[in-house]
């Protein structure tokens, strides 16, 4: 048997693939929307999405719901209680991220893996679910807000998937990378195999991605940690910078690495959960304290923390950019703030 | 795994009317079920997140000592939803617990050192566990002279008033109270914190000074510490943040790349003035 698997479907089979993972437990995949393809448990195959540039929220949402319940509580009437909310979960395949998605995982990871506290909603869902990769189509052009290739990211990169898609004409080539990804392409009899030149298609498929363009600049962690460092009060930048921002916070929602939260209590009638939403440094409250002080009163404050965290904070505690160049903030942002020409301006100063 | 978002369930065994405003009050909890008191083993300076299902969690530091077993306490200001439920409260009630959390003052570095604590108003809580820990019969030779200076704005606004007694009959730990301003019954010496430490001037030979107060008295304390000779990475204090989850995931309570609940709460000056200054 060859060092890894590659198999192949035609796309109209889908179905048939998406099917058994539905029998085997949840399968989350893009499914067409209103606004644009978002990742959704799919109740039925045909609802499977998969002639979509990029998801509009990132799918970390798949690990890190935007409400997670912690516990149910009763309050003193008739008695006081608390349970714990049970996650129980099943198998989850995530099926079709691109690989740029797919490297946001592991830097959430360093995070809510972080100083050997585990977030154990975090890990419950991941250790529990198989990403299936899926590499941009080369044949269309790259959406101008991508700039993924600046953080080292390639279109067609199978690296942190457990299984990894191209698209071949009107067929699906699918690669075990892990050992877990490989198994499951064992067990999906529909699957046919491929040949040489499929093996070849795919190893092509994977260094044109390398060679596939959007917005490029040479950036150096340590380098860009330190500038970020050196212009943090740099109040010209920063003004200029947060200019127009409104501080509406949406591209933290649809950030792949943005993950604050709150933790709040919702009781109605004396019942109620405890559960954890997201949350948003470009929100004043966030770091409101009960005394009413707020070391981040300002709009340009909040942006900078939000840049430097990103490019800065995250590079000294995790020693990774916290950022993977999808371009979905600055395809939201209702006032055009763009990271990368942030940085871009940074650099020069 | 232990799920760090659930709390251990505590019971309110004690509570204690700290100040003549009624508005600091000392909790006493203990532990609900006997093998979370193990779990929850701290060292003085950290904090846990009281919690109160329908109101919410509110991170506190620990004012008891690890030396003292059965119990743990925390002093709390009625401030916001979940310290006004706090205060609402009567011995007996159930409530919840997280923690510790933190970095805890730095134990290891203050041994064999001439420690110098700089306390004001409410802030002296984790500095109570601090003292309570050095002076304990098991630690007390590991540390050198203890020097103690506390000041709260008016007798009657002094907290942990029975132990500061008991600390004054003590002859090896010199401790220093006043008022910015007494009253009738007050004999004791008045003047702000910042004089007093100026007055009693502790030698910076060997010596690390804790300091926790509000930032007014911080901001005029540290001068004084610097004119006795000492140097920024023997000052050492407690950073306070809105924080949330107190693990250092939620990601509020940053100052640079440091989590105050997680690579905090306690620096030391050299180590804060290499973080930006936003806080």
């Amino acid at each position: 048997m060859a060092a890894s698997v590659l198999k192949k479907v035609v796309i109209e089979k889908i179905n048939e693939v998406a099917a058994v993972l539905m029998q085997k437990g949840t399968l989350i995949a893009p499914v067409k929307e209103e606004a644009g393809a978002n990742f959704r448990e799919i109740k039925d195959p045909k609802d499977i999405y998969l002639d979509y540039y990029n998801s509009i929220l990132s799918p970390k949402m798949v690990f890190f719901p935007q409400m997670e319940d912690f516990v149910k509580y009763q309050l003193a009437k008739p008695k006081a209680d608390a349970k714990i909310v049970e996650m129980n979960l099943k198998p989850a395949f995530l099926f079709g991220v691109r690989p740029c998605d797919v490297k946001s995982f592991e830097i959430l990871d360093k995070h809510f893996y972080a100083s050997g506290i585990i977030d154990t909603y975090w890990k419950a869902r991941r250790d529990n679910t198989t990403i299936i990769g899926y590499a941009f189509d080369l044949d269309k052009p790259v959406d101008s807000a991508d700039f993924y290739n600046t953080l080292g990211i390639g279109a067609a990169d199978p690296e942190g998937s457990d299984i990894f898609i191209v698209k071949k004409d009107k067929e699906l080539l699918l690669k075990g990378i892990t050992k877990k990804g490989e198994a499951l392409l064992g067990e999906l009899s529909m699957l046919e195999k491929a040949d040489a030149k499929d093996e070849k298609y795919f190893t092509d498929y994977v260094k044109k991605g390398k060679e596939k363009k959007t917005r490029f600049m040479k950036v150096d962690d340590k380098a860009v940690a330190k500038k970020y460092e050196d212009i943090f009060e740099n109040n010209e930048y920063w003004t200029k910078m947060s200019d127009a921002c409104l501080s509406c916070g949406v591209c933290t929602f649809v950030c792949p690495t943005c993950y604050c939260f709150d933790i709040c209590d919702e009781t109605i009638f004396g019942k109620g959960t405890r559960r954890r939403i997201w949350d948003a440094c470009m929100f004043t409250d966030f770091t409101l304290e009960t005394s009413g002080h707020n070391p981040r009163t300002k709009v340009s404050q909040r942006l900078r923390q939000k840049v430097c965290h990103k490019y800065s904070f995250s590079v000294r505690k995790y020693d990774v950019i916290s950022c993977v160049g999808c371009g979905r903030c600055t395809r939201s942002c209702p006032v055009n703030i763009d990271i990368y020409s942030m940085v871009e301006e940074a650099t020069k100063l | 795994m232990q799920n760090p978002y659930i709390p251990y369930p505590v019971e309110v065994t004690k509570i204690i009317t700290e100040v003549d405003t009624k508005d600091i009050k000392t909790f006493r909890l203990k532990f609900v079920n006997p093998e979370d008191e193990e779990k929850f083993k701290y060292i003085p300076g950290q904090f846990g997140e009281l919690s109160i299902y329908g109101k919410g969690e509110s991170p506190i530091g620990i004012a008891s000592s690890p030396t003292q077993r059965g119990y743990i306490e925390f002093t709390v200001q009625k401030a916001g939803v979940v310290t006004s439920a706090l205060h609402e409260m009567e011995e007996g009630t159930l409530m919840g617990v997280r923690g510790p959390m933190g970095n805890s003052w730095p134990i290891k570095f203050l041994e064999g050192k001439n420690i110098v604590i700089v306390g004001g108003g409410f802030a002296f809580t984790t500095l109570r566990s601090l003292i309570n820990y050095m002076i304990h019969e098991n630690n007390r030779k590991r540390f050198g002279k203890i020097t103690v200076i506390y000041g709260a704005r008016n007798p009657g606004l002094l907290i942990y008033k029975d132990e500061l007694i008991e600390w004054q009959k003590r002859d090896d730990l010199n401790i220093n109270v006043t008022v910015d301003k007494g009253d009738a019954t007050w004999k004791g010496r008045e003047g702000f914190v910042p004089t007093v430490c100026k007055e009693v001037a502790p030698s910076a030979e060997n010596a690390v000074t804790v300091i926790c107060g509000p930032p007014i008295m911080i901001r005029f304390t540290l001068p004084v510490f610097f004119d006795l000779g000492f140097k920024k990475e023997n000052i050492i204090t407690s950073l306070e943040m809105r924080m949330k989850c107190g693990i250092g995931k939620c990601g509020r309570c940053n100052v640079g790349s440091k989590y105050v609940c997680k690579d905090g709460p306690v620096f030391s000056l050299a180590e804060l003035d290499k973080l930006t200054k936003e806080y």
